[in-house]
């Protein structure tokens, strides 16, 4: 019994101490927050433990922006990838949201039907200034109904990744730059064991290029019907070229959404994938994991609508319950600049801004095939609906890979399914 | 081995060849089971201290070569991962204190009270188990919202205290409800009123089940992510879980680096495992029946 | 009299108070708020109206052949994982009920599992089961139980197997954990006349610890079946649903 006692009286000791900590704790924090302009920024530049980016961002360009604009802070607050977009959400819901967020550009539309974001084409007079100097693909993404929600912050685009050992096994001298060169390097790859391409799903992201490229579609222009766009002929010829592909063994089953195969990211260093279509953080990637490989980049293969790859990257964000809309809208014409621009590049994001491509290029070489594939590259639709899209596209490409339907049919389903989605959305 | 059991089990009678059987059978399952059950840890354990070039090779190395405590450096030194660290200690603590106080007061309430409404408060109780986290998640964000307790620490406790309630309550009342009630009764008779009943005879006799809950309680609080990761902004605030997470990036990922953090907040769950289940030891026989 | 009964008739309701209180306005409040926002085509931001849609979510749900396939792997998962759980968690306990200098090592070794998180083991069982991973290496190289690879995690039936596995090989220190307290709780002495009767280990078993220990059965028996319909880390982390949302689970 007595035992029992000085147990439970440590336990209440433990209890009242914890909370009293906890008190404390939360205690001190609470008085600095109320300084005269503070705006906080999410975002998630942290990228798995390797600070370079966030450190360009905490130690150079924020401290740059504060001298400039005396009076105003700026706070950055990394959270994982993985979890940025439900931390939104509930944000949303909560009213909780910050001033700024830097938002993957799939996201903006979906943000913006909630009407938590505030139209920039509107609010910023000098938006149509500041819109003229990005990419206009990337500047599409902001676009929501006939209005601009955010600028973009930095972009990239998949090109194609080669090896020479994998052009050397299959005995041609240059990186396929047609369909037909592919097909042709395809034959040559014929029984050797390694895959002629490799892809990890069926999303829009991975499709999207070989469809564009194929001279297809995925939607009309104004983005509200699938159905005789993504159903073509044309579409239907490039994903059968995928498919026979695949039934040659040309292409592995990952892009079926086998998680057990060997990722794109090892294989093409090992020579079990020729080729695969990525972005340029694959480098940084490449430099740490396999120090010794010499990735080749090319342009996608152009089919009969040339050589046409997809849009990616990040675009910041003013939300509506900002209280700070002014200084906000400064961190945002800051982030526009050539100093934060040609700073990020550094760290391995690409320049939303084409006449600072030049510069760019100077940083690393293997920018200049992906800046010049952003030329023509063009972006996913852009719909609050956009990742259920993402989900049809690889729920019904994926019986066609396996044989058990045809491409054509797989095609006509997932357009009628998109045209219903597009429909819901507006 | 036979020795030992035999002091064990004072009157078991004499059959060694039988005995000695036994005794290999067991140890025999016990190390087949903690192999396979060992293996992906130990995985785990080697990533951990290879360098980013080597990790999650196929076919799996188990010894790391070349070596490197690299990662442990870096999870340590990025970030304020000490402070997250502290973070989560005081919640934890504090979470799974209190709630097995408050869970084995409803315990003892169901297993030695007959009441109206008994049966509905505990179904309710049940109702409450059978909801998923997930679904809560944004109704719990609004209500903390309206409390302020959005952004602290003791925020948070108050989630996971409220959390582990019905898990809490469930074991210990099973656990009290096969405990013989004489004993009850008897201090019931001597004048003792309920509430030395409850700290003095129940919490004492429930103690195996009361390191289970404990245990259960650390681990879910010092593990929990979504709601940590929606309630929390401030930085300062964030506890170990979010920390790790962030080390998990959008296009790659230092597998190294989030094993030895995993590894680090492996710790403190164990060192609550091992206090804790020598209260498995003593059972109810030595503890009560006979002392 | 009546002042000793009106104060014993107080006393339960004072001990739940606390707890009680506490769990109606944190988990069953929002829970109800949960159920009424999916009769809701829910608008999450404040100020925004949300229509009320009566059951217009369900049956959406109910028609899509995509809910009951995810339905069906979620059964599956619960069928193949919960007795497993039970029976050698329940197996290990009886194990390590006696003492021994061995027994709090093997303890923590079962229990190691269930403190790793569940991001981690997912990825670890991704490793294994990958096509050129331990599970392949050990059953088609090593054992020649089978004459190639298998890519596990490429079709539903081999994917809901790994899946399973992890379930298990996670749950099991758990059930072992609330077995071992639960076995503390039969008197020896019961144990003890049972052998004086002659019965044998299994009829001991069967007599006597297994009725005791009923509560625990019935406690974790409801724990696992509710824990299993709500799967989710593991799977998004293993197959995130592929292929084409074949291993998909109610959840998600």
């Amino acid at each position: 019994m007595k035992r029992s006692l000085t147990i439970g009286s440590a336990v209440a000791v433990a209890a009242a101490v914890a909370l009293l900590a906890a008190g404390c704790s939360s205690g001190s924090n609470a008085g600095s927050a109320d300084k005269p302009v503070t705006i906080t920024l999410w975002g998630s530049y942290g990228n798995g433990g390797n600070s370079t980016q966030q450190d360009a961002l905490n130690k150079t360009l924020i401290p740059a922006f504060e001298k400039a604009n005396p009076g105003i802070t700026v706070k950055y607050v990394d959270i994982a990838y993985d979890s940025l977009l439900q931390k939104l959400t509930t944000s949303a819901a909560g009213d909780q949201l910050p001033d700024l967020v830097r938002a993957d550009l799939g996201w903006v539309p979906q943000f913006a039907d909630l009407g938590v974001l505030v139209p920039l084409s509107d609010s910023m007079s000098d938006f149509s200034t500041l819109s003229k100097n990005v990419y206009p693909g990337s500047l599409a993404t902001n676009l929501y109904k006939g209005k601009y929600y955010g600028l973009p912050l930095d972009t990239n685009t998949r090109v194609l990744i080669t090896s020479q050992a994998a052009l050397d096994k299959a005995g041609v001298s240059a990186p396929p730059k047609t369909f037909d060169d592919l097909r042709a390097m395809a034959g040559k790859l014929k029984g050797t064991g390694v895959s002629l391409f490799a892809d990890s799903g069926l999303g829009a992201w991975n499709i999207s290029p070989w469809i564009w490229s194929g001279g297809g579609e995925v939607t009309n222009k104004t983005e509200t019907k699938a159905t005789g766009y993504l159903n073509s002929a044309k579409n239907v010829s490039t994903v059968q070229m995928l498919v026979d592909f695949y039934n040659d063994k040309l292409i592995p089953n990952l892009i079926t959404g086998n998680t057990g195969a060997t990722g794109t990211s090892d294989g093409l260093p090992k020579t079990e994938y020729a080729t695969i279509l990525d972005g340029p953080w694959m480098q940084g990637i490449w430099s740490g994991q396999y120090p010794d490989f010499a990735p080749v980049y090319a342009p996608i293969p152009a089919g009969a609508g040339g050589s046409v790859s997809v849009v990616g990257g990040e675009d910041i964000v003013l939300t509506q319950s900002s209280k700070n809309k002014a200084a906000a809208e400064k961190f945002i014409r800051f982030t526009q600049s050539k100093d934060f621009q040609l700073a990020m590049v550094k760290t391995g994001q690409m320049t939303v801004v084409p006449s600072l491509a030049s510069e760019e290029v100077a940083v690393a070489d293997y920018y200049t095939t992906f800046a010049e594939q952003l030329k023509t590259a063009k972006s996913r639709v852009a719909s609050p609906q956009a990742s259920k899209i993402d989900t049809v596209l690889s729920t019904e490409l994926t019986p066609a890979f396996l044989g058990t339907t045809t491409v054509k049919a797989a095609l006509d389903k997932a357009a009628t399914e998109i045209d219903a989605l597009l429909a819901g959305g507006k | 081995m036979t020795a030992q059991l035999q002091t064990a089990r004072p009157r078991g009678r004499a059959v060694p060849a039988s005995q000695t059987a036994a005794t290999t059978f067991r140890y025999a399952a016990l190390i087949v089971g903690a192999v396979v059950m060992i293996i992906p840890f130990l995985y785990m354990v080697s990533t951990s201290f290879t360098a980013q070039a080597y990790v999650l090779t196929l076919p799996p190395q188990f010894i790391p070569n070349p070596a490197t405590i690299a990662n442990y450096t870096q999870a340590l030194t990025t970030q304020d991962f000490l402070l997250y660290f502290a973070n989560s200690l005081i919640v934890a603590l504090a979470s799974t204190v209190l709630s097995v106080l408050i869970s084995s007061m409803m315990a003892f309430a169901f297993a030695r009270y007959d009441f109206a409404g008994k049966e509905i408060i505990f179904r309710v109780l049940l109702a409450g188990l059978t909801v998923p986290a997930v679904m809560l998640l944004i109704p719990q964000f609004l209500l903390a919202k309206d409390w302020h307790l959005l952004d602290s620490l003791p925020g948070l406790m108050v989630f996971y205290i409220a959390g582990s309630l019905a898990l809490n309550t469930f074991l210990l009342r099973g656990f009290l409800a096969s405990v013989p009630g004489e004993l009850d009764q008897a201090m019931q008779v001597d004048g003792a009123n309920a509430w030395t009943r409850y700290w003095r005879l129940a919490l004492p006799l429930a103690k195996p089940a009361i390191a289970t809950a404990t245990i259960f309680t650390f681990l879910a609080s010092w593990d929990e992510y979504p709601l940590a990761l929606t309630m929390i902004n401030n930085p300062d605030h964030r506890t170990l879980p979010v920390a790790i997470a962030a080390f998990q990036g959008q296009n790659a990922t230092q597998w190294g680096l989030v094993f030895a953090a995993s590894l680090i907040a492996i710790v403190p769950v164990i060192i609550v495992f091992l206090v804790f289940q020598r209260y498995f030891v003593q059972g109810l026989t030595s503890g009560a029946v006979k002392g | 009299m009546t002042r000793q009964r009106a104060r014993a008739s107080a006393t339960p309701y004072l001990f739940l108070a606390p707890g009680f209180i506490l769990f109606l306005a944190v988990i069953i409040y929002p829970a109800i708020r949960a159920f009424q926002m999916s009769f809701f085509d829910w608008k999450i931001v404040p100020g925004a109206v949300s229509q009320f849609i009566g059951l217009d979510n369900y049956v959406r749900a109910f028609q899509d052949g995509h809910f009951w396939l995810s339905l069906s792997n979620s059964g599956i998962y619960m069928l193949a994982t919960v007795p497993p759980q039970i029976v050698i968690g329940l197996f290990i306990a009886m194990l390590l009920k006696r003492k021994s200098p061995t027994q709090p090592l093997f303890r923590v070794l079962f229990y190691l599992p269930v403190v790793t998180s569940w991001v981690v083991v997912s990825l670890l069982f991704k490793y294994l089961f990958a096509d050129s991973g331990l599970v392949n290496f050990t059953l088609h190289d090593f054992l020649h139980l089978m004459n190639r690879d298998v890519s596990w995690l490429s079709a539903r039936g081999t994917a809901l197997i790994a899946i399973c596995a992890l379930g298990v090989w996670k749950g099991i220190g758990w059930s072992m954990m609330i077995f071992l307290a639960a076995l503390q709780g039969v008197p020896e002495t019961l144990e003890e006349a049972a052998t004086m009767d002659g019965a044998n280990r299994w009829q001991r078993f069967r007599a006597v610890t297994l009725p005791a220990i009923s509560p625990a059965t019935v406690f974790i028996t409801v724990m696992l079946v509710i824990g299993g319909l709500n799967v989710f880390t593991s799977v998004l982390l293993l197959t995130g649903g592929g292929p084409g949302g074949q291993t998909d689970v109610v959840l998600s």
